[in-house]
């Protein structure tokens, strides 16, 4: 009985991993549906990072920090670190020297999107410091922002503020691989898979929006999912 | 013990009366909402199919003639938690709600009832809260169920679980199939859920929200998976 159940959950895994495949070798041409030439431009010296990260074969790098990692800083800006998570670079960091400050899921929650982007951004400069255990509340948070609110405005075709949902799907992205967490990946096949219409307007920043392809196309070919 | 039944159609009123007005001691009534406030022609008109539907229309009519003549069949013209709605509910004065309306109930539409609302979700509380539930849980190797509960004004945060039925899915072969097996239970377990609750020494298990996870809608390409998934089950069966 229960050697069938492990074999189930095997067969599961395989079906489960060559559906996330399928997908990877889609997003290697689909990326284009998003990414015009214009905004490809607008990444600069970033712009063949992006392309070969997107259209190449499956480089898989493993961001999992160490177990007793701490709150960390670096120097780098916000967009940069995502991006060179998304291409599979490192990021130079440090422990931070100062405590990071509180911040509760209910106050986040009251945030209005302008102050929650603002602190998102500053919080998460370093992006991995979304995984640790201190942040799963936000991390909860940013999910159902996404999978509630956001997701109805953009099938709604309703106004949205583009740069607050693309930091959301990055981040919860680096989530959904620091936690091995499925419903985490899932908010990202669920965007990607939006009509046109409704993602259209993710082009007005294109460093976030690089960042969240990139992002996903790492996760996709993910060796243990 | 009086029961309501929240609908978003007579024909779902009828079907779960069908199967708990058999209870003893219960005093079974619809109330029938007019979801997403649809325009009175648009209404019946669905109305009117759904009744088609059943296949079984002179038990439908007959049926829902006797619940009107006793008053125990109410039509909601206004929202659910609009204030006129909450009052025509409280007038019915009923122990039980059962949830069988695509909504979201305020606190003051839940205390309307005096035991509450139950909902039967199709998924294993506490640890699967929130939407997709039967497709998570068969990607993550984990039992279908239903579980029954007393809902608060969260998402399946209910603290009170009422009963638990466990529903192989290996009957299904794909994730439709599965849903409308699951969805189809519902009448049958209400009926088994106010069993307990009218039984001697009724307890309630605690449904601890910290043991378990809320899901969201489920992405295509992870249907499809859970599609696979099925379907193998079902061919290996078949074998």
């Amino acid at each position: 009985m229960a050697a069938s159940r492990f074999a189930q959950r095997d067969s599961s895994r395989t079906i489960l991993r060559s559906g996330l495949l399928r997908r990877r070798a889609e997003l290697r041409t689909g990326w284009q549906r998003f990414i015009t030439v214009k905004s490809l431009e607008q990444l600069g010296s970033n712009a063949a990072k992006v392309v070969s990260a997107l259209s190449g074969q499956d480089a898989f790098h493993d961001w999992q920090p160490a177990a007793t990692m701490e709150w960390q800083d670096c120097d780098a800006n916000l967009p940069e670190c995502l991006i060179s998570l998304g291409v599979g670079e490192g990021i130079v960091s440090r422990p931070s020297t100062t405590k990071p400050t509180v911040l509760s899921c209910s106050d986040f929650k009251g945030l209005r999107t302008k102050a929650r982007l603002e602190t998102l951004c500053a919080r998460y400069r370093y992006p991995l410091n979304i995984g640790l255990e201190r942040e799963s509340e936000i991390a909860e948070e940013l999910l159902r922002q996404l999978m509630v609110a956001d997701r109805a405005k953009l099938e709604a075709k309703a106004e949205f503020e583009v740069d607050d949902v693309l930091l959301k799907l990055s981040l919860t992205g680096i989530y959904a691989r620091m936690k091995h967490d499925l419903r985490f990946l899932d908010a990202l096949n669920y965007f990607y898979e939006l009509p046109q219409r409704s993602v259209a307007r993710l082009n007005h920043n294109p460093y976030f929006l690089a960042a969240w392809l990139c992002i996903y196309a790492q996760l996709l070919c993910a060796p243990d999912w | 013990m009086r029961v309501a039944a929240i609908t978003d159609s007579l024909a779902t009123g009828v079907r779960i009366a069908r199967e708990v007005e058999r209870l003893p001691g219960v005093d079974f009534s619809i109330v029938c909402c007019n979801l997403g406030m649809r325009p009175a022609f648009r209404r019946w008109l669905r109305e009117f199919a759904l009744a088609l539907k059943s296949f079984r229309w002179r038990q439908y009519i007959t049926k829902l003639w006797s619940y009107s003549r006793s008053g125990r069949l109410v039509i909601l013209n206004q929202p659910l938690d609009d204030p006129a709605s909450v009052a025509r509910l409280k007038s019915l004065h009923c122990d039980v709600g059962l949830h069988a309306a695509n909504v979201i109930y305020r606190d003051a539409t839940i205390a309307a009832f005096r035991l509450g609302i139950l909902n039967a979700h199709i998924g294993i509380l506490p640890g699967y809260r929130g939407r997709s539930v039967a497709e998570w849980s068969v990607l993550q190797g984990d039992p279908t169920a239903i579980t029954v509960f007393f809902i608060d004004n969260g998402i399946d945060t209910g603290s009170r679980i009422v009963l638990r039925e466990f529903i192989p899915s290996t009957d299904s072969k794909n994730v439709r199939e599965l849903k409308s097996t699951l969805f189809g239970c519902d009448a049958r377990l209400y009926r088994k859920a106010l069993e307990v609750v009218v039984s001697d020494g009724f307890h309630c298990e605690h449904n601890d929200v910290s043991k378990g996870k809320r899901y969201y809608v489920m992405s295509r390409i992870l249907t499809s998976a859970v599609d696979s998934i099925l379907e193998s089950r079902t061919g290996a069966a078949d074998e």
